[in-house]
């Protein structure tokens, strides 16, 4: 577990909402959801589908423009919303309307209300800013790292003519390289189906460099190179690199698949339900596949899946999200010993074992969100129970879980 | 129990550009009524080739080299298409692995689910009508067969009674369905009208509810109403009253004594739906006898024990008594014939093997051997001895397919070396060519004469198998069980299928699969359905004909865990209910074990292994389906999974030894060269593996396996023992 209090977390999701317009109706796909990612951990997202998590995914690589919410990488804001700030705009409006002229009392409050529309407008700005120049910002950061670095070595070479041209070269290069450079590449992305997800146009070489040749890698030699040791790293061998991929099988494709996300070396990779549209005997080389490139590269990875004894057996820590919500998150040995929200125990419940007799005993639990809870008075929140383990629930379910577990 | 559904030797390729791909070669298994057999293996195994050769719903390029599935004594891979479209959808239906796909998007779900229902349905009565009297004329014949020449009068006369009792209580029974369907009608519709008013949909009340009180008048009849025509009466006078002076209202909210009304009426027709429903068999026979007999005196339940007492005494047991020696005489007769063409078999066993015979005088030959096995068939039996009944099929079809065989396969070859010679001069020529040779397609004229000899050796062993165990035959209870069928026939004759019945059993089905507010849904087009709810019309679809056999490929793969569950559980229970027999086709092992009776695990178009589902999973014995059981993780697997390296082979060019030889870590010298026999290792188990072989070296398990069966028979505690 890399989960130790003082760590930096490598992603920080907090209060991501991303909501969909169809027509007048605004369909809440996630609800204010939070997490952290710690780097070398593999962080599991299960739920049924429609749940959200595959759109939880999508909105932290940028698929999406969220809807409210900010998204940390490495201290960057990558991505925010500004959705709750303009609702708190509107509430102190609304509010400042109603206030009366000449009180005292309300004077102090039109105050207070105005200072937070200004503030909330500062944030708004300021979200903008970061929601479009994450990016530029990072590269500026690097750029900076590398002219730092040259400008010693220059000063190093100063007297040897040759080696100074050969150093400039390299400068050039590398400084092309940091300017193009995107923070948000360094996250990268397994899709699900691995037949829709790559260009039948395109060679495999094709596929798997275009990420190397968008940040303005022009060496041809280089680039070949990386692809086959890619290739040769995910199993398959330098002759692949000419083919189309309908040339192979299910199992070979998402291979493919997971090559284009590695090869840029990515800190986080977020695998939307990589092993799902794969066949048994398939499934298990993808896995071994992700586990060995997770030692080799130290990769942290967002494992979105909805087998469960899949995300159990690759997952350090489980968030199970429910209809927009994270209702639970915890370590997957924690989780799975001791579930605490009812959607949990249900799901736990329905997952079929390849053991007649333990199956002819298993009891399936039903979830019925409307019956299980009343959060009617008291709303619930993410609160942690045991160290590590949140649940999803108000003040007087965290009472019962307590005494349920003798906390 | 019996077995439902026969695979015989199945096999089956397709012709492609490449070449004939091999998908299924040679598999045999049975389906007992009632069981699910689960296939498991990889995809390109043929599992799914199997379940769509059974539904005749091959792709246009497949070849059936061999074999049979026999089913209700038929061979499903020779019949014609007329006969199957009876089957298909009807008897025996398939849940398809893609939802989406197997509906038509264009047509409302209520639609596609009665479908099938309405087609079916004159069909059914036809088929009924023909049944029953083809039985009831074998019953005449044989019984007056076994009581001599003397008796033949009396045994006229009971037919003739039997005959007359059951049209006067088929014609009880028609008046007696329609009043009821007639109020099943009107239950729907008082549904519907409570319904959509509760949800504010705007409805033309005055009229329907008026139609309503019309139609009450339809569900008079003799025994359905009885003693409450006043109260019919009341209720549609009841209902013109409530809607006289109505006028639809603008929030579309109708008035409560209308509702009530409504209310009224459908709590009448459901308690006159709610009754005891006559035993018409038994009352047309008192009735026939005792013309002037008040039949309403008594209550239905009574007048329902009366017949029977009066019927057993007076005439069944005189019935069945003569009944139960035509069956005894019709088995015997057919014992001798069976005795003797079991010999008449064995003597021609091999006369088409040694060759000399040219194509018309082979099929003379078979054609005089299936008459005297046709001719041999205990016709009486209920259920039919399908092996005996596709014989002539199976004969014919065998020595046509090697006539041809002999005449294509110089053709073939000819054809062949012309294009490769072709292609060569080409090539010497130094041209580019962009076209291939098609490889060429020989039959193998031997394995073609053994199969002739094979459909001879299965039914010899079949009918001595059947003189074996002659003398274990109740006839008492056969000739119980040909009545209870013709009582089934007979009612099935009347049994008539309206439009709006159709629907009412659709929703039912809709809500029996787990749909919510089926009565909206069933207006609904496929595309307002989530994935799970579209497989969940699916299986209403396969279920609306209650077929005996049901086929799912893989119902549950595009699915999440819980929806999985609940399709799963919902699979099992209309299995206990209906007993259903069902073939569940997944490479999830998981998923099976909570179904399956049996497992047949397939590679490379074989069953490598079979058995019960305890078998399979606590005692596997085929590497490979020791790498299916350790390729995916339970919750307890800690270790490294053991992934099964490379891809299936090329069945283009099928290997030479055991197919799973290449990617086995076990494999020995053996399993390139010669392919595995069935190895017994119980009577329900069997695995095709050298390593079964005695004088193979004794092999563990992988330990992964080792250590989940460990821990589940901890788990289990002492059940295993």
């Amino acid at each position: 577990m890399s989960n130790n209090g003082n760590q930096e977390p490598l992603l920080r999701v907090e209060h991501l909402c991303q909501y969909f317009k169809s027509g007048s109706y605004e369909n809440k796909a996630v609800n204010d959801v939070s997490f952290d990612i710690y780097k070398g951990e593999v962080f599991g997202l299960v739920g049924e589908s429609g749940c959200g998590k595959t759109t939880t995914g999508r909105s932290i690589i940028r698929i999406y423009d969220i809807t409210s919410g900010s998204i940390y990488f490495k201290g960057q804001r990558i991505c925010a919303g500004t959705r709750s700030y303009k609702d708190a705009i509107k509430e102190a409006r609304k509010e400042l309307r109603e206030l009366k002229d000449g009180d005292p009392a309300s004077e102090a409050r039109r105050q207070e209300l105005e200072k937070s529309i200004s503030d909330n407008r500062e944030e708004i700005r300021k979200a903008k800013i970061d929601h479009q120049n994450s990016d530029k910002m990072y590269a500026d950061k690097l750029v900076k790292e590398v002219k730092e670095r040259y400008e010693k070595l220059f000063e190093q070479a100063k007297d040897k003519p040759e080696e100074l041209a050969e150093l400039k070269k390299k400068y050039k290069d590398e400084l092309r390289v940091a300017k193009n450079t995107k923070l948000i590449t360094q996250i990268q992305m397994i899709f699900q189906d691995p037949i829709a997800s790559l260009n039948p146009r395109m060679t495999v070489r094709e596929i798997i460099s275009e990420g190397l040749v968008i940040n303005g890698i022009r060496d041809k030699e280089y680039i070949d190179e990386k692809v086959y040791e890619i290739l040769e790293m995910v199993g398959l061998v330098r002759e692949h690199a000419g083919r189309y991929p309908h040339e192979f099988s299910g199992g070979q494709r998402q291979r493919i698949g997971i090559a284009r996300s590695v090869i840029m070396k990515p800190d986080l990779l977020i695998a939307d339900e990589p092993i799902s549209a794969l066949d048994v005997s398939i499934q298990a080389q993808v896995i071994n596949l992700l586990n060995d490139l997770r030692d080799q590269l130290g990769l942290t990875i967002l494992f979105i899946a909805h087998d469960l004894s899949v995300v159990k057996y690759f997952s350090d820590r489980i968030g199970v999200m429910y209809y927009g919500n994270m209702v639970e998150l915890a370590p997957s040995d924690e989780l799975f010993a001791h579930p605490m929200h009812p959607y949990t125990r249900s799901l736990l419940s329905a997952i079929p074992l390849p053991d007649p007799r333990a199956e002819k005993r298993r009891k399936r639990i039903t979830y019925n969100a409307l019956a299980a809870h009343d959060y009617s008075v008291d709303k619930p929140t993410l609160r942690e129970i045991i160290p590590g383990h949140f649940v999803h629930c108000n003040d007087a379910e965290e009472a019962a879980y307590r005494k349920e577990f003798n906390l | 129990m019996g077995t439902i559904l026969d695979v015989k030797n199945l096999k089956i390729s397709f012709r492609t550009s490449g070449g004939t791909v091999k998908a299924v070669r040679d598999i045999s298994f049975k389906l007992e009524r009632g069981k699910t057999l689960a296939i498991v293996g990889e995809s390109g195994s043929g599992k799914s080739v199997t379940s769509k050769a059974i539904l005749g719903i091959l792709a246009g390029n497949a070849i059936i080299e061999g074999g049979e599935i026999l089913y209700d004594g038929k061979d499903l891979l020779k019949i014609t298409e007329e006969e199957m479209c009876d089957i298909r959808g009807n008897r025996i239906s398939m849940i398809f692995q893609d939802p989406l796909s197997s509906l038509n998007p264009i047509v409302k779900i209520g639609k596609q689910i009665t479908e099938a229902m309405l087609l079916k349905d004159r069909g059914n009565r036809r088929e009924a009508k023909k049944e029953f009297d083809n039985i009831l004329g074998l019953v005449k014949s044989n019984s007056a067969a076994a009581l001599g020449e003397g008796s033949r009068a009396q045994v006229d006369g009971r037919i003739k009674t039997f005959e007359n009792f059951n049209a006067e209580a088929i014609r009880m029974e028609n008046a007696y369905n329609t009043a009821r369907a007639a109020a099943e009608d009107l239950i729907a519709k008082t549904e519907d009208f409570l319904f959509l008013t509760s949800k504010k949909q705007k409805i033309d009340v005055k009229s329907s509810v008026k139609a309503l009180a019309d139609n009450l008048k339809k569900v008079r009849n003799e025994f359905f109403s009885h003693g409450y025509d006043q109260k019919l009466d009341a209720a549609s006078q009841n209902l013109r009253e409530a809607v006289r002076g109505y006028k639809a209202a603008k929030d579309q909210s109708v008035p409560e004594n209308i509702t009530a009304a409504v209310k009224n009426a459908e709590d009448l027709l459901r308690e006159l739906t709610g009754r005891t429903e006559p035993d018409f068999f038994r009352i047309g026979y008192y009735k026939m006898k005792n013309p002037q007999a008040d039949l309403h005196a008594l209550p239905v339940e009574d007048l329902n024990e009366t017949a029977k007492d009066y019927l057993d005494q007076n005439f069944m047991n005189d019935f069945l008594a003569m009944e139960e020696q035509g069956v005894a005489w019709s088995f015997n007769k057919a014992l001798e014939k069976k005795k003797k063409v079991v010999e008449t078999l064995r003597a021609n066993r091999l006369v088409f093997a040694e060759g000399g015979m040219n194509k018309s005088a082979s099929l003379k030959w078979a054609k005089d051997l299936a008459s005297e096995v046709e001719d041999s068939i205990d016709r009486m039996e209920i259920n039919k001895d399908s092996a005996a009944y596709t014989f002539r099929f199976a004969m014919s079809d065998a020595i046509e397919r090697y006539f041809n065989a002999v005449k294509r396969n110089p053709k073939e070859e000819a054809r062949f070396a012309r294009q490769s010679r072709r292609r060569e001069a080409l090539i010497a020529k130094g041209r580019t060519i962009d076209w291939k040779v098609v490889p060429k397609v020989v039959y193998d004229l031997d394995e073609l004469k053994d199969n002739v000899t094979r459909t001879i050796d299965n039914m010899t062993e079949h009918y001595e198998e059947y003189i074996r165990s002659a003398d274990q035959v109740d006839f008492y209870a056969r000739s119980v069980q040909t009545v209870d069928y013709m009582k089934e026939r007979g009612s099935q004759m009347v049994f008539r299928v309206t439009r709006s019945m159709a629907r009412e059993k659709a929703i039912q089905l809709m809500e029996e699969v787990g749909i919510p507010e089926p009565r909206i849904r069933y207006n609904q087009y496929p595309f307002e359905f989530s994935g799970g709810m579209r497989q969940r019309i699916v299986i209403a679809i396969a279920l609306a004909a209650n077929p005996d056999i049901l086929i799912c490929d893989e119902p549950t793969t595009a699915l999440d865990v819980t929806i999985q569950a609940q399709i799963l559980e919902l699979i099992n229970k209309l299995k206990a209910e209906r007993n259903l027999s069902v073939i569940f086709i997944t490479h999830d092992l998981g998923v099976v074990a909570n179904m399956a009776d049996d497992i047949a695990v397939m590679y490379a178009g074989k069953i490598v292994e079979f058995g019960t589902a305890d078998e399979i999973f606590y005692d596997p014995r085929h590497p490979y389906t020791w790498a299916l059981l350790s390729s995916m993780p339970d919750l307890d697997t800690k270790e490294k999974l053991d992934a099964i390296p490379g891809t299936p082979p090329n069945m283009i060019y099928p290997p030479e030894g055991d197919a799973f030889a290449v990617r086995n870590k076990y494999a020995m010298q053996i399993d390139f060269e010669m392919q595995p026999p069935a190895f017994y290792v119980s009577d329900t188990h069997w695995a095709a593996s050298w390593l079964l072989h005695p004088d193979a070296p004794k092999v563990d398990p992988p330990k992964i396996i080792v250590d989940r069966i460990e821990r589940m028979k901890k788990k289990a505690g002492g059940e295993l023992g």
